[in-house]
This record gives structure tokens, C-alpha cells and sequence, in this order.
């Protein structure tokens, strides 16, 4: 029973804040349509916070993710703008992703950077040529063409108002291909393995070095499609609109990282972190609890729910 | 031991989150006031106003800051529009929120923008009006030299509330047949805007070597004025009464004024008053009478030498 509170303290944690807004705001919180506004809330984040889960698994961060949303919503905006049709400018952004991840995995890897300092390196690089090709400016208007703002807001119908979101599909199908890819492949265990001993796993026989250096270029691959989604979204970029991103990220990872018996991140448990974040952000609006005191609320329980965490490791 | 600790900090979390939440009682109406710009002082002014004014209406008001993320401008208001508020205000660029004005819509709340744009999700717009504001730093050049010089234009035609400025400088200059326009400079703004005024003003000056050859330096915004300032301080030329005026009154510029040199007008818009104007246009649509016009004018006020220590 204690062994099962150890594990599942955040997932109570997360069930405790649901029931709370149930209670709090009855006739609008626990509905379908509620739930799936949250799903699509939440869907760029958790693309981002599923991505980075990767990196994690080996103990690692990218610090990169936001600028890189940022800049891969840039790069689209300005094909767009150059008359090129959606698809070329989605695959632009996402060749710029993966090829902004693999430089990170490059340094992390073959140059011995630490992963800190590298994605910091890069984060200031990326966000840097986010400014420097859009000139600063927020692409927007009639440069955005229709067919790419209105991804966001269409979906699957379900009943007469309402619909599964795009953007919450997207998600789904990230979350699925990161969860086969981390549970169910070799490549994911030797992640895992490396996350837990990077010495043992290298005399092991794992290509270490190859492994993390694509690990990367998953995550910078993941960013940009978050970056994608925002630009969708907002139906504009912005040199700086993915920067919020990467903090809330890692913390959704950390989360998810409390309810593992090792302490270690799966996929999975990172849904959750995404979740508690975008109920919290939904369920205090509805409140109209004062926007400040939600940061404060969210952060604390952060920290609470990984303190909690570390209290039981160490006691245990 | 740790198990029960585990549960009951969360616990404790949540019931702090119920005594903040029993602090918002019901009231006459509940308005969700959302923006990603609230830490800029503009800004700041119009939610103190807004705020203000909803107390003597006892509203229930809720300002939401998302910090400078526009996507989540989108997911507050399909918050409000879930919350079904009485009324949503927004100081963003509707155009780049439009899939929650959508949704704010469908829920049938109306939307009020506080300096935000025109949209057709808006019942209205409360905002400055920037062909007066031009039309009065124009006029005041026009009329300062007498209606006959070379006159340097500072404009920015690719973004609009900026352009608008420009049309209206252009007519009156255009009136005055003893007035030429110099050039009509468009700065680089990434640095901020007075650096590249700056340069670009000390090449037209060395250009325009004699005295007297240009009388007047007229900015669509502060920043280009400043810029046109240093440049004839730096080049010497500030006794050679060459007029220079601005628009925003941000307080470098009203440093400036008052110091009495070239830099001699700009025009102040009414921050406080845009939130008052915006709180009336709130309580006239919750009454049923929406404001008629698609967007509503705060009057703005030429700052000189003479009035920008009030």
C-alpha cells in the first residue's frame, strides 16, 4: 500500500486537482468539450515535454526546444510568405528541427559538451537566427495562408459541438510514436541504459555516442513541430513565441519523473505532468483566480510533488 | 509516514487554492481581462483604469497575463468562453487570436478590445487616434516654420497603426505648397529604432550642409525623433532652429521637451483613459446598447515645452 502511494503520489496528486475543479466549477469543468479544449492546450507543450522525455531518459536536457519552436515557426512563416505552398514550408521547418537537433547531439556527443552548456550555446544561436531571419518582425496576415491557420482550428467532429482538435491528434500520434519508440525498441532500453550508467552501457556495447547524437535530433525534431503548431495557432511567428516552452517542459518531465519507482522519465507519466499543468492553467481561469498567483500555484506544486518524491527515495 | 506526507501536501495545495477562490465572490459581472503585454507600462495603465472603473460598477474583474505567450491568450479565452463571463476584453492583435474570439463568440460573450486592433470578433476597439495625433504634430510643424521649408519624415509604412501617421503627415506637408519634403525615411527598428535614425539623419544633414536647409525633422514615432535629435546635437547644428517632433510622449521624449531644445512636441495618449472608455464600452454592451462605431477614439493631447511638467 505505502509502495503504491510512493509511485502513484503525483497521479494522486493529479486526481485530487481534478475532483477539486469538479467540485469548484460544476457545471463547466468535467465536460467533454472542457476536456478537449484542455487536450488542445496542452498539445504543443506535450509535443515538446514528450520529445525531451527522450533526451532525459539518458539523464540529459535540451535546453534548445523553445528557440527552435520559435525559429521553425519563422522559417515556415517566411517559405509561406515566399509563395511556397504548406507542405514545403512544414517540411522546411521540421529539416530545420531535426538538423538543429542533430548539432546539439553532435556537441553532446562527439565534441563532450556537456548538454547544458551545448543547448544553452544553441538556444542563444537559434533564437538569434529566429530574429535574424524574420528581422525581428511577427509574420502575420495574409502571409500565413488559410489552409495552415485553419489546421488549428479544425478537428474530427464528435457531436453537434463538439470536436477532437488537430492539434490534440498531432499529440496523440507523438505520444504514441515516442511511447513505441522508448518502451518497445531496443534503440528506447539502450536510452534507458545509458541514462542509467553511461559507462557501463558504453563497455556494454552501446554505440553511446550514436545514440545520443540521434536522441537529439528527435527532440529538435519535436520542437519544431511544436513550433509548427503554435505558428497554426496564433496563425502568425513570432521571433520569441516559443519560448515559453521549454521551461514548462522540463518541469512536465519532472513530474512524470516522480511517479517511476527509478526516478526515471517515461513518456507516459510525462502525459501527466503535461496534464496537471494544463488543468491548472484551465481550471484557475475558470476560477478567475488572479493570473500571478496561478504561476505561483503551479510552480510551488512543482516543487512540492518533487520534494515529496525525493523525501520518500531518501526515507526508502 | 511518507505515503500519507505524499498525499497531504497535495491536499494542502488545493485547499490553498480554495481560500483564494472563495475570496472571488459572485458579482454584477464577470469580465475576464486578458493580455500578454502586462508587463509593458501601457498597458499597465489602461488594466489600473479598467479595474478602476469596474469597481464603482462592482464587477468581478479578472485580469489574465499569459506573459507574452499569444497561444495562450487562445487557451484563456476558451477558458472564459467555457467560464461563460459576461464579457472578455483583450489588448492583443485579434487577428492573431482569432481561433478563441471564435470560440468566445459561439459562447455568445461579447468582446471589447482595449487598444488591440480592428476585428470583426470585436464589438468595439478603444484606442487612440493616430490620424489626429499626426495631423496635430504636422500642423504644429507646418505652423512652427512658418509654412515654408525642407521637412524630414520619419515614418514606418509597413506597420499599420504607424502608416496611418504617415497619410495624414504627408496631406498637410502636401497642403503647405512652400513645404518640401526632404526625404520620407523608413528606419531600421530592430535596435530599437533611434540608433539607425540617428545614422540615417547625420547622412541627410551631411548632405544638407547649410543653415537653414532643413527646417523641421517630423517622426511618426519618439524613437526616429530622438535618433534626428542626437544627430544634430552630435553634428553641432542644434542653434540653427530646426523643429523636431514625435508621437507617443514616452518619457525619453518628454525628458527632451523639457530640456528645451530642438526636440520641441509629441503628442500623449490617454492610457488612463482608454481603460475608463473601454470599462463604459463594456457596461453600454452588457446594458444592450453596444457603442455604435467599430472603434472608439480617446482624445490625445500635444505635449510641448509649455504643459510636459503637468
Amino acid at each position: 500500500m505505502a509502495s503504491a502511494f510512493k509511485t502513484y503520489g503525483t497521479l494522486i496528486g493529479f486526481v485530487l486537482v481534478v475532483v477539486f475543479f469538479w467540485i469548484e466549477i460544476p457545471d463547466t469543468f468535467m465536460t467533454a468539450k472542457n476536456w478537449l479544449n484542455i487536450s488542445q492546450q496542452v498539445s504543443m507543450l506535450a509535443v515538446v515535454a514528450f520529445t525531451m522525455t527522450i533526451v532525459m531518459v539518458m539523464g540529459d536536457f535540451d535546453l534548445s526546444v523553445g528557440s527552435m519552436a520559435s525559429l521553425a515557426g519563422i522559417v515556415a512563416a517566411l517559405a509561406f510568405r515566399d509563395g511556397h505552398g504548406v507542405w514545403v514550408g512544414v517540411a522546411l521547418a521540421l529539416i530545420v528541427g531535426l538538423a538543429g537537433g542533430l548539432l546539439n547531439g553532435a556537441l553532446v556527443a562527439y565534441v563532450g559538451i556537456l548538454p547544458f552548456v551545448a543547448t544553452l550555446g544553441t538556444l542563444t544561436v537559434y533564437s538569434g537566427l529566429a530574429f535574424l531571419v524574420s528581422g525581428g518582425k511577427t509574420i502575420f496576415g495574409r502571409d500565413i495562408p488559410t489552409t495552415f491557420s485553419g489546421f488549428a482550428r479544425s478537428g474530427i467532429p464528435l457531436a453537434e459541438t463538439i470536436s477532437l482538435p488537430s492539434l490534440t491528434i498531432v499529440a496523440a500520434l507523438v505520444l504514441m510514436v515516442v511511447w513505441f519508440v522508448l518502451e518497445q525498441t531496443t534503440f528506447g532500453r539502450r536510452l534507458y541504459a545509458i541514462g542509467g550508467n553511461k559507462e557501463a552501457a558504453r563497455l556494454a556495447g552501446i554505440r553511446v555516442r550514436r545514440l545520443r547524437f540521434l536522441a537529439f535530433g528527435l527532440s529538435g525534431l519535436g520542437a519544431a513541430t511544436a513550433g509548427l503548431m503554435y505558428a497554426s495557432r496564433v496563425a502568425s511567428a513570432n521571433p520569441t513565441q516559443g519560448s515559453g516552452l521549454m521551461l514548462d517542459a522540463i518541469a512536465a518531465v519532472f513530474l512524470g519523473m516522480t511517479m517511476s519507482e527509478e526516478g526515471e522519465p517515461h513518456v507516459a507519466a510525462t502525459l501527466v505532468g503535461v496534464l496537471i499543468l494544463g488543468v491548472l492553467g484551465n481550471g484557475l481561469t475558470q476560477m478567475s483566480i488572479d493570473s500571478y498567483v496561478r504561476e505561483v500555484l503551479i510552480g510551488s506544486i512543482i516543487v512540492l510533488a518533487v520534494a515529496t518524491s525525493s523525501i520518500g527515495k531518501a526515507r526508502g | 509516514m511518507t505515503a500519507s506526507l505524499r498525499t497531504r501536501l497535495p491536499t494542502a495545495a488545493l485547499f490553498l487554492s480554495a481560500v483564494l477562490a472563495a475570496g472571488a465572490a459572485a458579482a454584477a459581472g464577470k469580465i475576464a481581462v486578458i493580455t500578454p503585454y502586462l508587463a509593458q507600462p501601457g498597458t499597465q495603465f489602461y488594466v489600473e483604469a479598467f479595474q478602476e472603473a469596474a469597481k464603482d460598477k462592482a464587477w468581478d474583474v479578472n485580469v489574465i497575463d499569459t506573459k507574452g505567450d499569444v497561444a495562450a491568450v487562445i487557451s484563456r479565452l476558451e477558458d472564459a468562453a467555457t467560464q461563460k463571463v459576461d464579457a472578455v476584453v483583450i489588448n492583443v492583435d485579434p487577428a492573431q487570436v482569432e481561433a478563441g474570439l471564435a470560440a468566445v463568440k459561439d459562447a455568445g460573450i461579447p468582446v471589447v478590445g482595449m487598444d488591440a486592433g480592428a476585428s470583426p470578433y470585436l464589438v468595439t476597439n478603444v484606442t487612440s487616434n493616430g490620424y489626429a495625433m499626426a495631423a496635430d504634430t504636422a500642423a504644429y510643424v507646418a505652423n512652427r516654420i512658418g509654412g515654408k521649408g525642407n521637412v524630414v519624415m520619419f515614418v514606418f509604412d509597413a506597420f499599420p497603426p504607424v502608416q496611418v501617421r504617415g497619410v495624414i503627415a504627408d496631406a498637410v506637408f502636401g497642403n503647405n505648397p512652400d513645404i518640401k519634403v526632404l526625404d520620407r525615411v523608413t528606419p531600421d527598428v530592430s535596435d530599437g529604432g533611434i540608433a539607425d535614425s540617428r545614422a540615417k539623419m547625420e547622412a541627410i544633414l551631411a548632405a544638407n550642409p547649410d543653415k537653414g536647409s532643413i527646417s523641421a525633422v517630423w517622426a511618426a514615432w519618439d524613437q526616429p525623433a530622438l535618433g534626428a535629435l542626437q544627430a544634430i546635437e552630435a553634428a553641432g547644428r542644434q542653434d540653427e532652429g530646426i523643429v523636431v517632433t514625435g508621437i507617443d510622449a514616452n518619457p525619453q521624449a518628454r525628458e527632451a521637451i523639457a530640456a528645451g531644445g530642438n526636440f520641441e512636441a509629441s503628442m500623449a495618449q490617454d492610457f488612463h483613459g482608454i481603460g475608463k472608455a473601454a470599462a463604459e464600452a463594456v457596461a453600454q454592451t452588457l446594458s444592450g446598447k453596444p457603442p455604435k462605431s467599430s472603434v472608439v477614439y480617446v482624445p490625445t493631447k500635444l505635449i510641448t515645452a509649455d504643459n510636459v511638467g503637468d
